[in-house]
């Protein structure tokens, strides 16, 4: 026991203090549209390497869509874009409304709607209990447990992880909710009181990233429950879980 | 690797497949069908390091059952039903493992002409019941109090001793195997990785090793390297997740703290090496996504400081008195029921199974570097801990070898656009949580017809549940984390 203690007080503090703004350099990160012209309708590189189709071009109209909600940050298409349209993008992205993670070239600046609650009127700003619910592949459910370690230590913020949705505010969904798992996750749902929220971590939960449109029905939170919050990425990076919590919060912008 | 195809009538299958079992270093890999017209009977031998596959045609949907007398095929007869409605004669329990009632009885996915008949009824599922006095019962998922996939575990309990677990799986099927067959082939490491992502290394190296087979590249020795260094970078952060939630479950939160920080360190070595913590899409057909060539020596600082900062923990965590009697004869597998049920991975090792695929089959840079076994004859929590231990000390020790070294060379040989036809290829990885198989049939196209998986929990799930009869129900959660099984690698 003191052994223990004495241990622990020669490591010291290993929380990071100052929370980073942007995604870690050596970090492989989600792409971004530039304003650089696409290069189209020669090229057709990006739509083609992109495993989940999250990137359409459309040729007639000459422009290029990228449903970041899709994603799975593989970054097949910044290194193969020839002009440069797609680049990386380090910034921590989170939304509160799904379309909002659909650029195109058309509307290449980030167009990201604020909060939609108004900071002095969110009763979640001091404190929320989290229930996790998984229903994917453990990615996001590692970078969540992640967030509670003593180097991301989100429980700073006010944030916990709780074992019941009886006592829980905040519903985190991670995985593409397949058949299997709907009624469970209505349920789980319907066990918590209100008000409460429902946050989608991950591009499964998002959208149903790689499993979308097969036989198991696995295409995302949003066909089951009302999401407020989608944080995509995979696994999104606990920096950008932090992030994206926060903003829930009302303690980012 | 490519395997040697045999016919092998069902009259005569499971005989022969006993006699075979029965010769020391063959093992039963793996149990499946293509199209649902032949079963297909994967054998390893480890002596030769090659595989051999049984094709069994069926002329009815009716065969002979394997598992009243090789327990192993279990699950995977329950799978078989499941997928392509093929079913086993003489199953003792034979019930539903992946569709559950949500599916309808007719819908059999993998098919090649599957459909859904809505008018049919849905398919149905019942437990097993245990009766008598004082009998009570405990259902507990599929979701968990923490941050944990989904599955269904059914205690039967009598008093605090638990009579019978059923474990009922089957929540995370995201089908998988299908998507394998709708998805260009170059692109399939992506859907790999997504079954089970904190095994993602060793699903995307026996995806493209398993495609390597049946395409004509030779992957540049460098890249075969940093394959290996990525699993092993894989194996030494999930084994210390493991071992931290051991001791957050008997309540040594110091240690669980400080292992679940240097924890961080090794996905912060994978991070360096890939730009993913877990090292997605870092792999490819042909060899790596990129040369890590400038980060390999910060890569081997953090593996020679991490080796030292995980003594001071581990030490403390077999010094504990507590610990140590949670952990000891409990929660135990003889040597005799590994044997049953094919135990794998650490689990298998600490039953005296000196198994690991990494000493017999092609797979990196295995099996010409030989790593170290840490091994054990317990079969309890203890023994399986020590395994651990044994392993994140000797996959550290193969990270420092695997970069000094690391031959010279490019890193990816371009594969040629199409891969060969009607042919059958096999890979075969030690996973984290043991031996992992992909098995990829082409057809006359070159195109995929199937792409089966098997995940090293399939049968260690099935050994788990005879594990922690007759043990305390406190103890569960204790013994359940000591397999540490993947819940999405069974499912798929």
């Amino acid at each position: 026991m003191l052994k223990m203690l004495s241990y622990l007080l020669s490591v010291g503090v290993v929380t990071v203090k100052d929370l980073p703004s942007v995604l870690p350099e050596e970090t492989r990160a989600m792409p971004v549209l530039t304003e650089n012209p696409c290069v189209a309708p020669e090229c057709n590189i990006c739509e083609s390497v992109c495993p989940t189709n999250a990137i359409v071009r459309d040729s007639d109209a000459d422009t290029v869509t990228l449903d970041l909600g899709a994603c799975i940050n593989c970054s097949l298409c910044i290194v193969g874009c020839p002009s440069k349209t797609i680049a990386s993008d380090k910034n921590f992205i989170s939304v509160v409304n799904r379309d909002d993670l659909l650029f195109t070239t058309a509307k290449s600046k980030k167009t990201v709607a604020p909060n939609a609650v108004q900071a002095e009127k969110n009763i979640f700003r001091k404190s929320i209990a989290c229930r996790v619910v998984s229903t994917g592949c453990s990615a996001c459910d590692l970078e969540l447990s992640a967030c509670t370690n003593p180097i991301f230590d989100i429980e700073r913020f006010g944030a916990s992880i709780v074992a019941s949705p009886r006592f829980a505010d905040v519903l985190l969904v991670t995985g593409p909710v397949p058949k299997a798992m709907h009624e469970a996750l209505r349920s789980c749902y319907m066990a918590m009181s209100e008000p409460r929220k429902v946050v989608a971590v991950g591009s499964c939960a998002c959208s149903g990233g790689i499993h979308r449109d097969g036989y198991a029905e696995a295409n995302g939170v949003a066909n089951i429950l009302p999401v407020d919050l989608f944080i995509p990425g995979c696994p999104p990076h606990p920096w950008a879980i932090i992030d994206g919590l926060r903003k829930l919060m009302s303690l980012t912008p | 690797m490519k395997v040697k195809q045999i016919t092998v009538n069902d009259s005569e299958r499971l005989l022969r497949l006993q006699e075979c079992l029965k010769q020391s270093g063959n093992r039963l890999g793996f149990v499946t069908s293509i199209d649902g017209k032949q079963l297909a009977t994967l054998i390893l031998k480890t002596s030769s390091g090659e595989a051999e596959l049984w094709l069994t045609p069926m002329e009815s949907r009716r065969y002979h059952s394997l598992t009243p007398h090789i327990p192993q095929a279990h699950w995977q007869e329950r799978t078989l039903w499941d997928m392509f409605n093929l079913i086993p004669e003489g199953h003792p329990r034979l019930k539903h493992n992946l569709l559950h009632e949500s599916y309808k009885e007719s819908f059999f996915p993998l098919l090649p002409d599957a459909l859904e008949n809505t008018e049919s009824a849905n398919r149905t599922y019942s437990s097993m019941k245990v009766s008598g006095s004082g009998i009570y019962e405990i259902p507990v998922g599929p979701i968990h109090a923490g941050i944990i996939e989904p599955g269904h575990f059914h205690f039967s309990c009598l008093g605090e001793i638990v009579y019978n677990l059923e474990i009922r799986l089957g929540y995370l099927h995201r089908g998988i195997e299908k998507r394998m067959t709708e998805t260009p082939w170059k692109k399939l490491r992506f859907v790999a990785e997504a079954a089970a992502s904190d095994s993602a290394v060793a699903y995307s190296l026996a995806n493209v090793s398993a495609l390597e087979s049946v395409s004509a590249v030779a992957v540049p020795s460098r890249a075969l390297y940093l394959r290996s260094l990525a699993l092993e970078i894989e194996r030494v952060a999930m084994h210390i997740s493991d071992l931290g939630g051991l001791a957050g479950d008997v309540g040594y939160l110091g240690v669980a703290s400080a292992l679940s920080r240097l924890r961080g360190v090794a996905l912060g070595m994978g991070e360096l090496l890939s730009g993913s913590r877990l090292m997605r899409g870092f792999l490819c057909v042909g060899g790596v996504l990129y040369d890590p060539d400038n980060r390999l020596a910060e890569i081997q600082k953090s593996a020679k400081d991490l080796q030292d900062k995980l003594a001071a923990p581990l030490r403390s965590m077999l010094s504990n008195q507590v610990a140590i009697d949670r952990f000891t004869a409990v929660g135990r597998v003889s040597r005799r029921l590994a044997e049953d049920f094919g135990l794998t991975g650490p689990a298998g090792r600490a039953s005296e199974l000196v198994y690991d695929a990494r000493q017999f089959f092609a797979h990196g840079a295995y099996p010409q570097v030989k790593p170290y076994i840490a091994a054990q004859s317990e079969g309890d929590i203890l023994s399986r801990t020590k395994v651990r231990m044994g392993e994140i000390d000797s996959s550290l020790r193969l990270i420092q070898k695997f970069i000094d070294e690391l031959p010279a060379g490019k890193v990816f040989e371009e594969p040629p656009e199409q891969l060969e036809k009607n042919s059958v290829g096999v890979a075969v990885v030690e996973a984290h949580r043991g031996e992992l198989i992909h098995l990829v049939f082409t057809d006359d196209n070159g195109a995929i017809k199937r792409y089966a998986i098997k995940d090293p929990s399939v049968n260690n799930w099935t050994a788990l549940a005879i594990a922690v009869r007759n043990n305390l129900l406190a103890d569960f959660p204790l013994c359940n984390k000591s397999f540490s099984l993947s819940y999405g690698g069974h499912d798929l």
